[in-house]
C-alpha cells in the first residue's frame, strides 16, 4: 500500500466543516476513487457523526422552570407580578 | 424569536421577574441537554442547567442585546460544565449516569459488557455506548462536538460561545471526531 497523501486527512476533516475550497474538494474526490482505505477511513468519520447525532432522545426535567424561578434572588421580586 | 427575547429581557430589567419565565421556557431544553450530554448525569446536569439561568437573571444587566442571548447563556452553561468537571475530575466518569438507562452508572456499563440480542437494546445500547465515548473525550474536545453536533452550532458560534479563535475550534472539532471515530471504530 502506497503511502496517502498527508494533506488528504485533513481535507476530510475540512470537507465535513462545510469548509473546504473547490480546488481541493477534486483533489480529495479524485483520491478517493482510487484509495480504497482512504474511502474507509472518510466513512468512519461520517458515521461518526451520525453516531453523535443519534444521541439525541432526553427528556428535560418536569418542573425545571419553576425549581429555576424559585432558586432566583428574592430581593428583585418587588416590582413583579405580586401574588 | 431574537425580538421576543429582547422584549422579555427589557420586561426583566424593568424589574418583571415573571418575564425570566418565559425566557427559562424558551432555552431549557437546549441548556438541559447540552449539561447532560457535558456531565453525563441528570441530577448534575439539572443542578448546573438551574444555576446558569439564575446566574443569567443575576447578570442579566451585562447581556449586550445586539448579540444572541442563546450563545450567552451558552456560555455560562458551558463555563459552569467545565468548572463542576474539573472539580471532581478523579471519578466522574465511573460515577457518570449513562444516557436512557434511568440510573445506571458506568460502574453497572462495566460489569455489563455482553451482547443483548434484542435489537431495541441494542439501539440502547449503541447510544449509550456512544453518551459513554463522548465522556471519554477530554473536556476541551467534548465541548466542541456537543456544541456542533448536539446543539447544531456553528463554528462562528463556538468560537464565540468558548471565546476561542476559529481555528481553535476547527482543530479541536477535529481532533474530537477523529478520537470518537477510533473510539467507535470497532461498533
Amino acid at each position: 500500500m502506497k503511502a496517502c497523501p498527508e494533506e488528504i486527512v485533513l481535507y476530510m476533516q475540512e470537507h465535513l466543516d462545510g469548509d473546504l475550497s473547490w480546488e481541493k474538494e477534486q483533489v480529495l474526490k479524485e483520491h478517493l476513487q482510487k484509495c480504497t482505505a482512504c474511502q474507509e477511513y472518510f466513512q468512519e468519520l461520517k458515521r461518526t457523526i451520525a453516531y453523535i447525532q443519534s444521541t439525541s432522545h432526553i427528556q428535560t426535567p418536569e418542573n425545571f422552570t419553576m425549581n429555576v424561578m424559585a432558586r432566583l434572588p428574592k430581593e428583585k421580586r418587588s416590582e413583579g407580578v405580586r401574588r | 424569536m431574537d425580538a421576543l427575547v429582547n422584549q422579555r429581557i427589557k420586561q426583566v430589567l424593568r424589574g418583571d421577574q415573571e418575564a425570566f419565565g418565559e425566557i427559562v421556557e424558551l432555552f431549557k431544553d437546549k441548556v438541559f441537554h447540552l449539561c447532560y450530554r457535558m456531565l453525563g448525569n441528570r441530577h448534575e446536569a439539572e443542578d448546573i442547567a438551574q444555576e446558569a439561568f439564575v446566574r443569567a437573571y443575576v447578570n442579566i444587566h451585562s447581556f449586550n442585546q445586539k448579540r444572541k442571548f442563546s450563545t450567552w447563556l451558552y456560555r455560562i452553561a458551558t463555563n459552569l460544565c467545565i468548572d463542576r468537571i474539573r472539580k471532581k475530575k478523579p471519578d466522574y466518569f465511573l460515577d457518570a449516569e449513562v444516557a436512557g438507562t434511568d440510573g445506571l452508572t458506568m460502574y453497572s456499563q462495566i460489569a455489563a459488557e455482553g451482547k443483548s440480542p434484542d435489537s431495541e437494546v441494542e439501539t440502547l445500547e449503541l447510544q449509550e455506548i456512544v453518551q459513554r465515548e463522548i465522556l471519554r473525550l477530554p473536556d476541551k474536545y467534548r465541548v466542541v462536538i456537543i456544541l456542533r453536533y448536539i446543539d447544531d452550532l456553528s463554528l462562528n458560534e463556538i468560537s464565540e460561545v468558548l471565546d476561542m479563535p476559529l481555528g481553535t475550534v476547527k482543530t479541536r472539532i477535529h481532533r474530537g471526531r477523529e478520537a470518537l471515530r477510533k473510539q467507535l471504530s470497532n461498533l
